[in-house]
């Protein structure tokens, strides 16, 4: 519980820093939003050419996306500065965390809170207007929208998983940029599209490797199409659970082996 | 040649990273194939009009390796680094014009780049996917003359988004904000014919298309070497732009830190 208390006077204490600027965070805000905008405008714009992507239209498309969206939106909301960890394994700067009288992961992810109103929004939105498309023309019904829930909460759990693990190897290997391009930024960008447009070895590589397809499209299958079975949520949740653990593993191995650049 | 000798040193400076930079190429190659994958899997149930299946790979494939010619420079060309370091002010009274200095710096950047990130990942490509050849050196030659043109277009670009740093702090976001402009504008995934009609439009007034699409076309011979007049004519006004910036900024050096 004390550990809890700190946690959330550190996140405050974060959010007024931040809030200090306040043209600096709404600008951001904005410009996040936009970039994000464009992004969907893209898949936005090859469906309204061709119709659908394997037979999957735009609304159903604009699920999958919004799912992965929302799931990123909540995970470097809460803990971007992990995505951040090679600058403190660069600088030194992760020395002062570790004096704190807090776990090391929780203090770096209480660092530069990142709220990302703009993303939400977005994302949101998007969400909003590809569920009543679908219901509205009777391929979901409303008990879609706690599986939805589910979905977007273990695929945060999911990316959080994938981007504490990539991080870690930061304590072996220091520079870990190139990493997080393949297993966070690829891997996401292919999942925002279906993953049977791929072949065969790069579903292994989403399914097994990089599972990042369980943050959206595994889900989907059950609640847009009705496939499988309700087992696809609850396994999509396992595997990001699993995967959670499987960073926070790894977190603390790396953590042993930490040191310094010295100053 | 003080040109020669900027752009040298900063393709020398990078060469020391170049082992670093083959790794990253993976991840650029991963991007690509994904993008290659999205039209294959589109192609599936249509034509792809005057391009065809292999025609879009080529298309995705070779703007994937223009990339790094045409958009991913440095952001603002440093000087928003060189302006919070306070480098900006003996940069702005050095002998030799701010944007001609950022300019050389930068056509040593495209030429490694060019060398040890285009050539790789298109020689991948090449070995995977059923790539376009061009049919004649001359349509090699004016791919080439299309892309120094994109290069250029850009360097003006970042060097009006690196200027900014010296009115407001957040100038980076300028960067992505003309990255993202560049991925839909630019026709860098869609082909600007495929885009709505206002998009169509917005793209036609703005310079974007000449990063990756007339090249693009060019290499796949769909397009004429005329349509470079308008590439070369958008080069000089943005370098007017540039000049006349400058002038601005020489009148507002505010240096930050102390």
């Amino acid at each position: 519980m004390k550990t809890l208390r700190i946690y959330r006077l550190l996140v405050a204490s974060s959010i007024r820093s931040r809030m200090q600027y306040k043209f600096n965070f709404w600008f951001s805000s904005a410009m996040s939003a936009f970039i994000s905008a464009v992004e969907f405008a893209m898949l936005a714009v090859i469906l309204h050419k061709f119709g659908h992507i394997q037979g999957w239209s735009l609304t159903e498309s604009g699920y999958l996306y919004a799912v992965l969206h929302l799931g990123r939106t909540i995970y470097r909301t809460f803990a971007s500065d992990v995505h951040h960890l090679e600058k403190y394994l660069v600088s030194g700067d992760l020395d002062g965390l570790l004096l704190r009288p807090i776990p090391v992961l929780l203090g770096l992810m209480t660092l530069n809170v990142s709220i990302r109103i703009g993303e939400l929004v977005q994302g949101l939105a998007i969400l909003i207007w590809s569920l009543h498309g679908l219901i509205a023309s009777g391929q979901i019904g409303f008990a879609a929208l706690p599986l939805t829930f589910i979905a977007i909460v273990s695929g945060a759990a999911l990316m959080f998983g994938i981007g504490l693990a990539t991080a870690s190897v930061g304590f072996w290997i220091t520079r870990i940029e190139v990493l997080q391009n393949i297993t966070e930024d690829a891997a996401r960008t292919a999942a925002q599209y279906p993953l049977t447009i791929y072949p065969k070895w790069m579903q292994g590589l989403l399914l097994g490797i990089i599972p990042i397809a369980f943050a959206n499209y595994m889900p989907a299958l059950y609640i847009l199409r009705g496939q499988g079975g309700w087992w696809l949520v609850a396994a999509s949740a396992l595997i990001a659970l699993l995967a959670l653990a499987a960073g926070m593993a790894l977190w603390r191995v790396g953590l042993s082996r930490y040191q310094s650049t010295g100053s | 040649m003080l040109f020669l000798v900027l752009a040298r040193k900063s393709y020398l400076r990078n060469l020391q990273y170049r082992s670093s930079h083959m790794i990253h190429n993976i991840a650029s190659c991963l991007f690509g194939f994904i993008y290659i994958y999205i039209w294959v899997g589109i192609a599936d149930d249509n034509s792809l009009g005057e391009y065809g299946v292999n025609g879009m790979i080529s298309y995705v494939a070779f703007n994937q390796c223009s990339l790094w010619v045409t958009t991913f420079l440095t952001h603002g060309l440093g000087i928003g680094q060189s302006v919070r370091t306070g480098q900006i002010a003996t940069d702005l009274t050095r002998p030799a014009h701010l944007f001609y200095q950022s300019m050389s710096k930068e056509w040593g950047q495209i030429a490694y780049q060019f060398t040890y990130k285009f050539v790789p990942i298109y020689l991948l490509y090449f070995i995977v996917f059923p790539l376009h050849v061009p049919g004649s050196w001359a349509t090699v030659a004016w791919t080439a003359a299309a892309l120094l043109a994109g290069a250029y277009i850009s360097i003006c670009v970042n060097y009006l988004i690196g200027a900014a740093a010296l009115w407001t702090t957040e100038s980076h976001w300028l960067y992505w904000v003309n990255i993202a402009f560049s991925q839909l504008l630019s026709g860098f995934l869609i082909p600007v014919d495929w885009l709505p009609g206002w998009l169509q439009s917005a793209s036609g007034a703005s310079f974007y298309p000449f990063l990756h699409y007339i090249p693009a076309k060019i290499y796949l011979g769909l397009e004429r070497a005329d349509a470079l007049f308008a590439a070369y004519a958008w080069a000089a006004g943005l370098t007017l732009l540039c000049l006349a910036v400058t002038g601005l900024m020489r009148r507002n050096v505010e240096v930050q830190g102390g």
